[in-house]
């Protein structure tokens, strides 16, 4: 299996295309709080009011599953695939056949029927970034895994990184769960790219279930593992039992 | 990871005899690829290859069972979900033969995401033969094959095992398929499940039960390489562009609506559906089954095969009653007309629990319903008595009987022994003049698309080679169009073979498609010769056992019972130009009408001289 590098692909304009920020901006800017969503987002605030205070502490931009309109068909992954795993054919770039295995979603699909895309919900606190063992570097203070500080996605430096494994149990115990050692380095993958600030996920599912959205930290379902997802979904279209 | 060789195949077949448990990695010749793609196609050689002489038993070891992605399989192109499984059918039989074991070809066609995993873990089908000496399943990771004990698990219906298994396997991502009661016990039509509710029927369940194997689990991380990945990327973006827009919503929105469900009123308003045991073509009562009553009812979502746009699979769960707490799919328009209106049943949750059981125990819904009709019929005209039936009051709409059918069925207990052999068979022992309303073809139970009222589908069901099937093609154009999309790994429902009605991938597109991924040039003419190659192969494979003119027949109700109601109240076969239209269809296809054997330059021209 290929691995990814986190190397800059194709610019193109976005969205999301802002003023870099630097690590210490970044984290100073989260415990600003909602000042930060301001000046992150520029205007957006009223996309998402929070409700109440907390709702107010930090808003993120994240890949979000409609549940109700995901079908499980797993077109995310493909796209995702395709996109981040581009093919040079005499000297150009293209995408890539699109093989599910290397995608940063991950489709988990359960028995009653319940579909949960998983994706790395880049979160605020990084608990993936928090436990890579690997020193700081002192120009960038970077650790192998860290945050990429143009869209704040998570990247991994193969050439410091030690295939230790921390980081995907970070994940598993405090998020989602979706980063998984490489099967053959070891090394970190599935973090989500944003594709450039295009996530091709978004636009290409068929069904409009996901989206980029700015959201709160108690939206529903936000940092929960496919099988609490699927737990709760289950249960509250099938359980009938009550 | 993969291979280096640009075609679009890993051209490996894995291939595992149960009985020796030795498991090898067959090389496919281009040549079989070229001229039968994949899929049916190329199970179909390799079912030609494997059984070098007629009148094998489909239910001894050496019978292959096979799992056929097609070359679409595993690449993103929407709805390239399809595993055709292929074998020697359990169900048909003909009049007369030297062979007492002979039978036609089968396949099945299931959605889901079993061929593509099965391209993904590195090979182009799974060939099984053999007899495992006791319960088995087999897992397949890449490389890795391991033949397991099953024994714990034997007995188990679907629903539970589907369960069991994957917490077994200890992955979400290995994709599945097994079979229930009804293939352990050889229930003549009992089917292979993936995800509890896609079906791979028509028999091979009851093939995959004689081998002692419970269930296949693939999970895959690489992918065969694109021929011209460029041109291939132009005819993708192409592909899904057919589901975009208007013309592209309107086929998505058709499907996503309500599934082949919205046909349940539809054809039961036309005339076209089986109702009381193929008696009528118009059920009163569709309106307490049909796909609104299923929306209001119980449907909760819809769900998708492998990169697929129209979401023709809903989940739903009773939500009132006896049953309720069941979760399952609820009617198709398959399961809904054999366990609904053919039955006369109008309990929209019975018929919830009826499928679910029909699944859960892995029986072919078509075909016991169309027993169990047949059944009810005989007893309303006193052919059988309720004791015939173990007590069973098997009259027209009874839920409750229905349910203690399928269990004895499942079981093979008392009647349900007889009744688990087919319609055909259960018509013999019945006797009296009861083979008039044993609605099958060559021993294989009719679908739920009725034919008074539709001479082309009569066609399709006289002529298809696995027995009577309803997805075979109306016409000689459309059976070859079938045998070349079911070749590639696509669904059938994504093309454009309905384009009077909705939008769809046209066969020159897929054509184009298939030279992108395979690097050989296809054009429209040659991706459907392909086809009729199939189509041909097939029909000389059941030659060989011995099937004639004969064969193609029809049950007497067709021609001589017309319908007493509904909008084509009085329609009626004509046996006159049934004949003729069968004529034709024989003298088109270049096949003798006497003997419906294809001529030999028909056959070398096809490449079929090995046949000959």
């Amino acid at each position: 299996m290929k691995e990814k590098t986190p190397g800059e692909k194709n610019q193109r304009p976005s969205a999301l295309d802002g003023k870099p920020l630097s690590r210490r901006e970044f984290i100073s800017r989260v415990a600003v709080g909602g000042g930060a969503f301001v000046l992150l987002s520029g205007c957006s605030r009223w996309v998402l009011p929070g409700p109440d205070d907390k709702a107010r502490e930090r808003i993120y931009e994240y890949i979000a599953v409609d549940y109700t309109k995901c079908t499980g068909c797993r077109t995310c992954e493909v796209v995702c695939s395709a996109f981040n795993n581009p093919v040079s054919l005499d000297g150009q770039m293209m995408p890539g056949p699109g093989n599910p295995a290397l995608s940063n979603i991950y489709v988990h699909s359960f028995n009653p029927d319940v579909s949960a895309p998983a994706v790395c919900a880049r979160c605020a606190d990084t608990p993936c970034v928090n436990v890579c063992p690997v020193d700081p570097d002192p120009v960038t203070g970077r650790r192998a895994l860290f945050r990429n500080e143009k869209y704040g996605t998570i990247a991994n430096d193969p050439d410091r990184c030690i295939s230790c494994g921390s980081c995907a149990d970070a994940c598993r115990a405090e998020s989602v769960g979706i980063l998984a050692p490489h099967p053959e380095t070891g090394r970190p993958m599935r973090m989500c790219t944003l594709c450039d600030g295009d996530p091709q996920c978004v636009s290409a599912c068929p069904y409009n279930a996901l989206s980029l959205i700015r959201i709160t930290s108690d939206q529903p379902y936000y940092r929960m593992s496919p099988e609490e997802v699927a737990k709760e979904l289950s249960k509250r279209w099938y359980d009938l039992s009550a | 990871m993969g291979n280096t060789q640009a075609s679009g195949y890993h051209k490996i077949l894995l291939d595992i005899n149960l009985t020796t448990g030795e498991i090898k990695r067959t090389q496919i010749p281009q040549k079989d690829i070229e001229h039968f793609i994949g899929g049916r196609g190329l199970g179909m050689k390799i079912l030609w290859d494997r059984l070098q002489k007629p009148g094998i038993d489909a239910l001894s070891p050496e019978n292959p069972l096979m799992f056929m992605p097609g070359p679409f399989s595993g690449f993103p192109i929407p709805s390239a979900s399809r595993t055709v499984v292929v074998t020697k059918s359990p169900c048909t039989s003909p009049e007369t033969s030297p062979y007492p074991q002979a039978s036609t070809v089968s396949y099945s066609n299931m959605g889901g995401f079993l061929g593509p995993e099965i391209r993904f873990a590195g090979y182009d089908g799974i060939v099984i033969s053999g007899k495992a000496a006791t319960p088995s399943y087999i897992v397949i990771e890449d490389d890795r094959v391991e033949i397991r004990d099953a024994k714990a698990f034997w007995g188990m219906k679907t629903d539970a095992f589907d369960k069991i298994l994957i917490k077994e396997l200890n992955n979400q991502r290995f994709q599945t398929c097994y079979i229930g009661p009804a293939g352990e016990n050889l229930v003549s039509y009992a089917c292979i499940l993936h995800t509890t509710a896609r079906a791979a029927g028509r028999g091979v369940g009851a093939v995959m039960g004689s081998k002692n194997l419970k269930a296949i689990a693939v999970k895959g991380t690489g992918m065969p390489n694109v021929a011209d990945l460029e041109a291939f990327n132009k005819s993708l973006s192409d592909v899904r562009s057919v589901f975009k827009g208007l013309t592209g919503g309107l086929l998505t929105g058709f499907w996503r609506k309500a599934g082949t469900a919205a046909a349940l009123q539809m054809l039961s308003d036309d005339g076209l559906m089986a109702v009381k045991n193929y008696r009528e073509g118009t059920f009163a009562e569709i309106d307490k089954i049909n796909a609104k009553v299923a929306r209001e009812k119980a449907w909760v979502r819809d769900f998708a095969c492998y990169c697929c746009c129209l979401a023709c699979k809903k989940s739903g769960a009773i939500k009132d009653g006896q049953y309720k707490t069941i979760v399952h799919d609820g009617p198709e328009y398959e399961t809904g007309t054999m366990f609904g209106a053919n039955l006369m049943i109008s309990d929209f949750n019975g018929l919830m629990k009826s499928i679910y059981d029909g699944d859960d125990l892995g029986m072919d819904i078509i075909s016991a319903g169309n027993v169990m009709g047949f059944l009810m019929e005989a007893r309303e005209k006193g052919y059988v008595t309720q004791s015939d039936l173990d007590g069973i009051d098997l009259s027209w709409g009874n839920v409750d009987a229905v349910l203690s059918m399928l269990d004895k069925i499942s079981r093979r207990d008392g009647i349900g022994d007889l009744a688990a052999n087919g319609v055909k068979a259960t018509s013999k022992q019945v006797g009296r003049d009861s083979e008039k309303f044993a609605i099958h073809v060559k021993g294989l139970e009719l679908a739920a698309h009725n034919i008074h009222a539709n001479p082309p589908r009569a066609l399709c069901y006289a002529t298809s080679n696995r027995g009577a099937c309803h997805l075979s093609g109306d016409n000689i154009a459309h059976q070859n169009f079938v045998a070349a999309v079911d070749s590639l790994g696509l669904c059938l429902f994504a093309s454009d073979h309905n384009k009077w009605m909705m939008p769809g991938i046209s066969s020159k597109k897929m054509a184009d498609l298939l030279t992108s991924i395979t690097g050989v040039e296809y054009d429209r003419d040659k991706f459907m010769e392909a086809g009729e190659r199939v189509f041909n192969l097939e029909k000389m494979f059941n030659l060989r056992e011995g099937f004639t003119r004969a064969d193609d027949w029809l049950p007497d109700r067709f021609f001589a019972e017309p319908f007493t109601m509904g909008p084509e109240k009085g329609a009626k076969l004509d046996r006159k130009e049934f004949t003729e239209m069968m004529d034709k269809f024989y003298t088109e296809r270049e096949w003798d009408p006497k003997t419906t054997r294809p001529a030999d330059e028909k056959l070398e021209q096809l490449g079929l001289g090995f046949t000959i």
